[in-house]
């Protein structure tokens, strides 16, 4: 069997940030036509050193190789002049420029005179897009497709040149079940033409399905590689967070069937169609369902953000008209669904933001107090192993897994009765997840009703108590959380077909 | 990896950067300039720089809740029509005064409805807000100024002792309302709710109104308060005109906004500031100063004060970048 050739070799990596260590030691290689994936808690060092081999950050320590020549790249541009491409967390398209204009941004093709030739840059737009067997209509806005979509003319904008190396950073975030197989089959697919990819995913179950390889950082350091038949997740999450066993997770149930703490009554608007669900006291109610399927959109009509055409809302037995400034007020706390964007204020420290949703409880008159934010914050972050400096610290420097705590502990700090999360452990690490699980279910055991919105189907099954399937911004199907086919069935629904 | 240290340090960084410029500006003018480094100098300076401060400082709230206000020149101006007119019918001080803040709460008000309640983009609604108000000042006064004087009365000795008056035979009266209005600004930008939700709003709108908050009344408020500023401010500027100018104040606009930018260089996060914008009108008031007296035309202050903002942001930008 032919040795694939090595495209990428790391030696000793190490990089310090004013003094302070946050990668050592770092081996590494990467073989032509192989995924090789990373996977570690969030600021254990993955991203790090990713951008070291991209060339946004220059190693402090260590060298590297790229197809045997010894690189230092100073910046993107010089790593993609190598063939090396980075597919982005975040999906940064422009929204109103379509598919062959996103794909060219900065290096537009021109014709004579020296104007753009739109031509020919939707020519090589469709043909890369033919490659990944994909058909969309390149002349329209690319707000217009689903994330999938997005993701896949993401792609295409590096596949355009080519590549040696892929870097795949968390692609399948937010995408349904089936969105993320097809993306999985496209890497795949990149594998077999001779690509060397670098896989980043706190999936667990994607990761154990497509990679040849596997190595696990932890505070900076490599655990170790893993390769094809050693790739067994119990073994990876050990590696990861050390020698504690991942438990499938258990909560007491003290529901109280009698009491409805939120009931959602045949809401409508643009995208939700008959929307009804009740949420008991005590009771984790699941809602699964694709991208899409108007999930985010209850939990914003539900808040008053978005708008109703009819329907009615009940909280606590009595009738609520859904308004912003009103919910809070009448018991309602909403973890948004975009942290960044929705959750929290960027420039706001984390005593700040913790304050934020019940503020009078900081102020004494018209004046802030705040000495009391920054106690409560501290106690937070005690409680909840929030890893930060300190209360002063600015929230835009926190680790995704640690933003959404900060997001948690403001609404802690006050009485709600029912809390909505919208894909609460979105792009979290397997550590923080579990912290978050056991904060939802204490809440659940301390009375309040709770309705979790994902689209991560485990997380569900584990965790509610029972479990609705929304579809096209409707309900279409409810089914309890246990039963051996419960899977099976709540995938099922989740792909449009109806409960059996 | 942000430590705590660094954290400080990069704060301790960004905080002088305005200030330097500052105090280089000051160093600049007290040696290049005879009769700028003298006590009647600096008061004078404080005196001038008053009118520009608070309305800089109502600027600073629509700032920083994420707004902007183009109507704040011509406001001036309209503010200070009204007010010299009811003084001359009435002499009386109070009234007059009352008038003019009326107006600005009008102004203030139309501003906050058309932006946060009917939702039209700031610069716009504050734009064509500008554009009516100088109509309408044209119209009362056919551009001509409206003169105090061939009145007596109490309320025109108080009117007129706003710019004679010295606290201490030294400190200009108009220095200390100056004062005053910083204070209360502070208090209530630093230390008060309505001021955090101001910032939160500014600094994420979004998610300010995910946590309940009434994002549309507290930027309602900030047009209110900036008008307010505008009132108050007029008043002081006719004082020391004695005189109503249908012109006067239209520079305040380009003024306001260079020193709430000088401002938001001061405490990084490019976040406006009731002492950045300080700072900043302080700046603009030297330059503006130092130069007349060094004897340069009108046109040459504003490429200076231009320069000056560019220099100073920069400064910011370059220091924030090096500690990175």
């Amino acid at each position: 069997m032919e040795e694939k050739k090595i495209l990428l070799k790391a030696e000793n990596i190490g990089k310090e940030f004013n003094r302070v260590r946050v990668l050592s030691d770092i081996d590494f290689d990467l073989r032509a036509g192989e995924i090789h994936a990373l996977i570690g808690e969030n600021g254990a060092g993955k991203s790090t050193f990713v951008k070291i081999i991209s060339g946004v950050y220059q190693a402090s320590f260590g060298r590297y190789f790229v197809d045997g020549a010894e690189c230092c790249f100073k910046s993107t541009g010089e790593s993609e002049a190598a063939g090396l491409y980075t597919i982005h967390q975040e999906i940064n398209l422009v929204p109103y420029f379509n598919a062959y204009q996103n794909i060219f941004i900065g290096s537009e093709k021109k014709g004579a005179l020296g104007l753009l030739d739109e031509k020919a840059m939707a020519r090589r737009a469709q043909e890369v897009l033919a490659q990944l067997n994909v058909e969309l209509d390149i002349r329209r806005p690319v707000k217009h497709f689903n994330t999938a979509l997005q993701r896949i003319i993401q792609i295409s904008a590096a596949l355009v040149y080519q590549p040696k190396i892929l870097i795949f950073d968390e692609p399948t975030t937010a995408l349904g079940e089936e969105e993320r197989d097809k993306l999985l089959e496209i890497i795949r697919d990149l594998r077999a033409s001779g690509v060397g990819i670098i896989f980043i995913s706190h999936n667990i179950e994607e990761i154990t399905a497509i990679s040849d390889r596997v190595t696990v950082f932890k505070d900076g350091q490599k655990m170790g590689t893993l390769e094809g038949s050693e790739i067994d997740g119990r073994r990876i999450v050990r590696m990861m967070v050390g020698e504690q066993e991942y438990e499938s997770f258990s909560r007491g149930s003290c529901i109280d069937y009698d009491c409805q703490m939120l009931r959602l009554d045949g809401l409508c608007n643009s995208k939700l169609k008959n929307v009804s669900m009740t949420v008991h006291k005590g009771e984790i109610l699941g809602v699964a369902g694709v991208v899409g399927a108007g999930k985010s959109e209850t939990a914003r009509a539900v808040f008053g953000i978005d708008g109703l055409v009819s329907g009615k809302v009940y909280v606590g037995g009595r009738e609520y008209k859904p308004k912003p400034t009103t919910a809070v007020k009448a018991g309602l706390a909403l973890v948004p669904e975009e942290r960044r964007v929705q959750g929290l204020v960027g420039e706001f420290t984390v005593a700040e933001n913790v304050a934020m949703v019940y503020q009078e409880k900081f102020t004494k008159g018209f004046f802030l107090q705040r000495k009391k934010e920054r106690a409560v914050a501290e106690e937070h972050i005690k409680a909840l192993t929030i890893k930060t400096t300190g209360p002063r610290q600015i929230v835009r420097f926190l680790s995704g897994g640690n933003q959404q705590k900060v997001v948690l502990s403001k609404w802690l700090c006050g009485d709600f009765d029912v809390l909505i999360l919208d894909e609460p452990t979105k792009g979290i690490d397997v550590m923080a997840k579990r912290d978050i699980y056991k904060l939802i279910s204490d809440i659940a055991e301390e009375g309040k009703a709770v309705l979790f919105f994902s689209s991560y189907l485990p997380e569900l099954l584990d965790f509610c108590d029972r479990i609705l399937v929304m579809s096209d911004g409707e309900v279409i199907g409810e089914f309890p959380a246990g039963g051996a086919d419960a899977k099976e069935v709540i995938t099922h629904a989740m792909l449009g077909g109806k409960s059996k | 990896m942000m430590t705590n240290k660094s954290d400080v340090a990069k704060r301790i960084v960004r905080y002088y950067g305005t200030v330097i410029v500052a105090i280089l500006v000051f160093v600049f003018f007290s040696v290049s300039a005879n009769g700028f480094f003298t006590l009647k100098n600096v008061m004078l300076l404080l005196k001038q720089m008053s009118a520009l401060t608070i309305i800089t400082l109502g600027f600073t709230f629509v700032m920083a809740v994420g707004g902007f206000d183009m109507s704040v020149g011509y406001s001036t101006g309209l503010v200070g029509i009204i007010f010299v007119k009811i003084l001359m019918n009435t002499t009386n001080f109070w009234l007059a005064l009352l008038g003019g803040i009326a107006v600005g709460l009008v102004i203030g008000c139309a501003n906050g409805l058309l932006t946060s309640y009917v939702g039209l983009p700031d610069f716009i609604a504050t734009f064509a807000m500008g554009s009516v108000i100088y109509g309408v000042k044209m119209m009362m006064t056919e551009g001509n100024p409206i003169y105090v004087k061939g009145v007596e009365g109490a309320g025109i000795d108080l009117f007129r002792s706003l710019n004679s008056e010295m606290l201490f035979g030294v400190v200009p009266v108009m220095a200390v309302i100056m004062l005053v209005f910083i204070v209360l600004c502070f208090i209530l930008m630093e230390k008060t709710t309505l001021g955090r939700r101001i910032y939160a709003i500014g600094g994420n709108r979004e998610a300010a109104l995910f946590c309940g908050i009434n994002v549309r009344r507290y930027k309602f408020i900030s047009y209110v308060i900036s008008s307010l500023a505008v009132a108050f401010s007029a008043v002081l500027v006719c004082s020391r005109l004695n005189s109503a100018q249908p012109t006067s104040g239209e520079g305040y606009l380009m003024d306001a906004i260079s020193a709430c930018y000088l401002g938001t260089t001061m405490f990084g996060e490019g976040q406006p500031t009731v002492l950045g914008s300080v700072v900043g009108a302080f700046i603009i008031a030297m330059l503006s100063n130092g130069l007349t007296m060094l004897g340069m035309t009108y046109y040459f202050q504003d490429i200076t004060t231009g320069v000056v903002v560019i220099v100073a942001v920069l400064l910011s930008v370059v220091m924030n970048r090096k500690s990175k």
